[in-house]
C-alpha cells in the first residue's frame, strides 16, 4: 500500500514516514500543495495523508482539485484518481473546521497530536472501504488476510510470510479478478526513494506460490498477476 | 461615586463592554441572569401605567371636587333665585288674593317626575305695615316680621341652627311685606343632585379610561418589547448583529451602541479563536512529530535513522517548550496589565537586549545594532516591554536568512514616516516608538526557509503589549538599506490607564 504523506513540517513528515514504513506501507512525503499535485498526477496512491496548514496553500485546495479530477474510464487507470481516500492530519480542531474538512471531500479527520495506532486503524479502514469491503479481514477460499495484525491464515493455520510477501499479497486480493502488471504492483508497494530489482516482484510472487500453493496466483503471460474473484454461486 | 466604583447594572451592553476592554477576563454572565433570582425586577410598562394613570386619577379628581362645588353653587343660586321670583310675583299681586292656610291647595305629589327634587316646597308669609299677619302658608314655623329684608338664613330651637332660607321684601308702597321661605335640607338635597349628576359620568368613564390608556400604554412599548427581545436573544459569539425591526428615532443610538459593542466583541471572538488555531497548530506540529518519531524508535530503525529520531524529538521538544514560554508570555500581558509601571527608557531596554542577542546573531551570520540618538522615555511596563523587544528581535533571527544585518531603531513621538499622518491627526501621537529592521529580503538573499513556528505569536504577544500601552504594531515603511521592517509604537501608559 502506497501512502502520499502531505506535511511540511520535517519531524512530522519523517516521523510518519518511518512509522509508516515499518508497518508494512510505502511512502512519499511532499512537503506543499504543488509538489503534491505532481505527485497524485504522476503516480497512483492508496490514500493521501493531507495537512492543511501548507506553505503555498490550504491543503483544502488539494482536496477539492483532486475530489473534482475526472473519473478514470473503465479499465483505464487515468490520474490523478479522484477516488483516492483522503484522511485530513491537522492542527485545526474546532468542530466547523472538521465538518468543512469531511464537506470538502475528506474521507476521514484525524486532529494532531494523535495516537499512531489509531491512524494506522483509520488507514486501513480507508482502504478497506475503498476496496469496497466491510470486513476486517480479506477471505479468499481457505485464505484468511488480516491487515490489522498483518497475518496470514491458510485452511487455519499460521502462514510465515516477509512483510513485502504480505504486501504483495494483499495488493492482488484488494484487485481480486483484475490483472496487476508487475510495474503496477511496484507502484503500489514502493515509494519513489526505494531501489527496486528488475525480478522482484517476480521472487515474492514465487515465494507466495510456494506458501499458498501454485493456483493461488494466476500469471498472464506478458500482461501481469492477478487472484480469480471467487465466483457468487 | 466614582465611575469606576458604580456598579454594573446595565442590561445588554455591559457584559460585551466588560468583554471588550478585557478580552483576557473570565466573561461575565449574560445580562439576562444578571438579576439576582427571587428578586423581581421592576417593569416599566408598570412603571409607566402607574404614573399614567396616577396622573389620571388626580386630573379626573380635580375635576370632580370642581364639579360638585359648582353643582353646590349653582343650587344656592337657583333656590336664591326662585325665593326672590316668588316674592316678587308675590308684590305685585293683589293684596287679600291669598286665601288663608285651611283653603290652601297642597303640593301635588308628582312621581313619575324624574327630577323631582326640583319641585321644592316654598313656605310664603305676608304682613301688613304695622306687622300684622295677613297670610303664612307652607310646612315653616311663622318667622319674626324685624327680619330684614333681603335673604337671611333663619334659624330654629336651642341651640339655634340655621334650617331655612329666606327672602323677604316690602311692595313699592310700604305697606306689605312678603317673606318665601325653604328648608335649607331640601336646597342641599338638591345641589347634591345636581353635584352628583354633574360627576357621575366622570366615575363610570374613569375605569374605562384607565383601561383604554393601559392598553395604549402596552401597544406603544410594543418596540421596546421587540427591541428588548432582540437584545436578549443575541448571541455574543456569532456573527447576529442587532436589527432595528421598528426603525424609530429614540432607538437609533441604542441599536447602533448595541452593534458596536458587538461588532468590537465579535472582533475579539475573532481574533482569539485565530490565535487558538496559531497555538493548536505551534503547539500540536512539535507533540505530533515527538509521538511519530517516538513510536518509529520504539520498532527500531537503522542507527542513521535511530539518531536523527533522536535528535527530532529533542528539537520538537525545545520547540514545544518554546511556543509554551510564548503563552505563558501572552498570559502575563494580560494579567500584568500596568499595574506595576513605571518610567522606561526604551533605548536602553533596546540596547540591553539586543546585547543579549549579539552571540545568536554572530551564529546567525549577521549582525544586531541599536539606533537611538537619544533616551525615550516612557511611562510603562518594564517587563512587558522587555518581552516585546525580544519577541520581534528572536523572530528577526529565526524567519531571516543568514548572514541578515538586524537593526534596532528608536525614537521619541512621532516616526518620521508617520509624521504626515499625525499631523492630519489620523493617528495620535505616541509618546515612542520602537522598530526592529531587517534586510532579509536583500537580492541574492540565500534561499532559507522559514521555521513553521511562532512567528503569529510572537507577534500577537507584541500587539497586547502594544494595546496594553495604548499604541499600536504593525509593519512599518523600511529605510534602506533594509527590507522588512515592524514597528511597535507606544503611548504613556498615564495616557491609558484605565481608559
Amino acid at each position: 500500500m502506497r501512502i502520499l504523506v502531505v506535511e511540511d513540517d520535517a519531524g512530522i513528515a519523517g516521523g510518519l514516514s518511518a512509522t509508516l514504513q515499518q508497518r508494512g506501507y510505502a511512502v512519499d512525503v511532499c512537503g506543499s500543495v504543488a509538489a503534491a499535485w505532481s505527485a497524485l498526477r504522476a503516480e497512483s496512491f492508496s490514500a493521501v495523508l493531507l495537512d492543511l496548514g501548507l506553505p503555498d496553500l490550504d491543503g483544502g485546495e488539494l482536496l477539492q482539485r483532486l475530489r473534482a479530477s475526472p473519473a478514470p474510464a473503465p479499465g483505464e487507470g487515468t490520474l490523478p484518481d479522484p477516488a483516492t481516500p483522503v484522511m485530513i492530519l491537522t492542527a485545526r480542531d474546532q468542530v466547523r473546521q472538521r465538518i468543512a474538512g469531511l464537506d470538502l471531500g475528506a474521507d476521514d479527520y484525524l486532529t494532531k497530536p494523535f495516537d499512531v495506532d489509531e491512524l494506522e486503524a483509520r488507514l486501513r479502514a480507508l482502504l478497506r472501504r475503498s476496496a469496497g469491503r466491510a470486513a476486517p479481514t480479506i477471505r479468499h477460499g481457505d485464505l484468511e488476510v488480516d491487515p490489522a495484525a498483518r497475518t496470514v491464515r491458510r485452511a487455519g493455520v499460521l502462514v510465515d510470510m516477509s512483510p513485502r510477501e504480505f504486501s504483495v499479497l494483499r495488493v492482488l486480493l484488494e484487485s481480486r479478478g483484475r490483472v496487476l502488471s508487475r510495474q503496477q504492483i511496484e507502484e503500489r508497494l514502493y515509494s519513489w526513494q526505494t531501489a527496486v530489482e528488475s525480478n522482484t516482484i517476480e521472487v515474492h510472487i514465487h515465494h507466495l506460490r510456494r506458501k499458498l500453493g501454485n493456483d493461488r496466483i494466476v500469471t498472464m503471460r506478458g500482461v501481469g498477476y492477478f487472484i480469480p474473484a471467487e465466483s457468487a454461486a | 461615586m466614582s465611575p469606576s466604583s458604580r456598579p454594573a447594572t446595565t442590561p445588554a451592553g455591559s457584559p460585551a463592554a466588560t468583554s471588550v476592554a478585557d478580552p483576557g477576563a473570565v466573561p461575565p454572565p449574560p445580562a439576562r441572569a444578571a438579576a439576582a433570582p427571587g428578586r423581581r425586577q421592576r417593569s416599566l410598562t408598570w412603571l409607566l401605567l402607574c404614573w399614567t394613570l396616577g396622573a389620571l386619577v388626580l386630573v379626573w379628581g380635580s375635576f370632580v371636587v370642581m364639579a360638585y362645588q359648582t353643582g353646590v353653587q349653582e343650587a344656592d343660586e337657583l333656590t336664591d333665585g326662585h325665593l326672590a321670583s316668588v316674592a316678587a310675583l308675590l308684590l305685585n299681586l293683589a293684596p287679600g288674593a291669598a286665601v288663608d292656610s285651611t283653603r290652601a291647595t297642597q303640593r301635588t305629589d308628582m312621581p313619575w317626575l324624574k327630577a323631582h327634587d326640583y319641585q321644592q316646597s316654598l313656605s310664603v308669609t305676608q304682613w301688613d305695615a304695622t306687622g300684622r299677619l295677613l297670610t303664612h302658608t307652607g310646612t315653616a314655623p311663622l318667622p319674626a316680621f324685624e327680619t330684614p329684608e333681603g335673604f337671611a338664613d333663619i334659624s330654629h330651637g336651642v341651640p339655634a341652627t340655621p334650617a331655612w332660607r329666606a327672602f323677604s321684601q316690602w311692595d313699592a308702597a310700604h305697606d306689605r311685606k312678603v317673606m318665601v321661605l325653604l328648608e335649607l335640607q331640601e336646597r342641599d338635597d338638591l345641589a347634591e343632585d345636581i353635584a352628583g349628576q354633574m360627576i357621575e359620568p366622570g366615575l363610570w368613564l374613569l375605569p374605562v379610561v384607565a383601561l383604554a390608556l393601559g392598553l395604549a400604554v402596552r401597544r406603544g412599548l410594543r418596540p421596546l418589547y421587540t427591541l428588548s427581545h432582540d437584545v436578549a436573544a443575541l448571541d455574543v459569539a456569532g456573527t447576529q448583529r442587532l436589527a432595528a425591526r421598528t426603525p424609530l428615532r429614540e432607538f437609533a443610538p441604542v441599536v447602533a451602541s448595541i452593534n458596536t459593542l458587538l461588532d468590537r466583541q465579535q472582533a475579539v471572538l475573532a481574533r482569539e479563536r485565530r490565535l487558538a488555531n496559531e497555538v493548536a497548530h505551534e503547539l500540536r506540529t512539535p507533540l505530533s512529530s515527538i509521538v511519530l518519531n517516538a513510536d518509529a524508535l520504539a520498532r527500531g530503525l537503522p542507527p542513521e535513522q535511530h539518531a536523527e529520531a533522536l535528535g527530532r524529538i529533542g528539537r520538537d521538544a525545545l520547540r514545544a517548550g518554546h511556543v509554551l514560554n510564548q503563552l505563558l508570555a501572552l498570559a502575563r500581558t494580560s494579567r500584568a496589565r500596568l499595574q506595576e509601571s513605571d518610567a522606561v527608557d526604551l533605548a536602553a531596554l533596546a540596547r540591553q537586549v539586543s546585547a543579549d542577542y549579539a552571540q545568536a546573531a554572530w551564529e546567525h551570520g549577521g549582525s544586531i545594532a541599536v539606533v537611538a540618538p537619544s533616551p525615550a522615555v516612557l511611562h510603562g511596563n518594564a517587563v512587558l516591554l522587555e518581552l516585546a523587544v525580544r519577541n520581534l528581535l528572536e523572530n528577526a533571527l529565526r524567519h531571516t536568512p543568514a548572514g541578515t544585518r538586524i537593526e534596532v531603531q528608536v525614537g521619541s513621538g512621532v516616526p518620521p514616516d508617520a509624521a504626515a499622518a499625525a499631523a492630519a491627526g489620523s493617528d495620535p501621537a505616541p509618546a515612542a516608538w520602537l522598530q526592529v529592521c531587517d534586510d532579509g529580503a536583500r537580492a541574492g538573499t540565500p534561499p532559507h526557509t522559514p521555521p513553521v513556528d511562532s512567528l503569529r505569536l510572537g507577534h500577537e504577544i507584541v500587539t497586547r503589549v502594544a494595546q496594553v500601552h495604548g499604541g499600536s504594531f504593525g509593519p512599518a515603511p523600511a529605510p534602506a538599506p533594509f527590507t522588512t521592517c515592524w514597528r511597535i509604537a507606544l503611548a504613556n501608559s498615564a495616557d491609558t490607564q484605565e481608559g
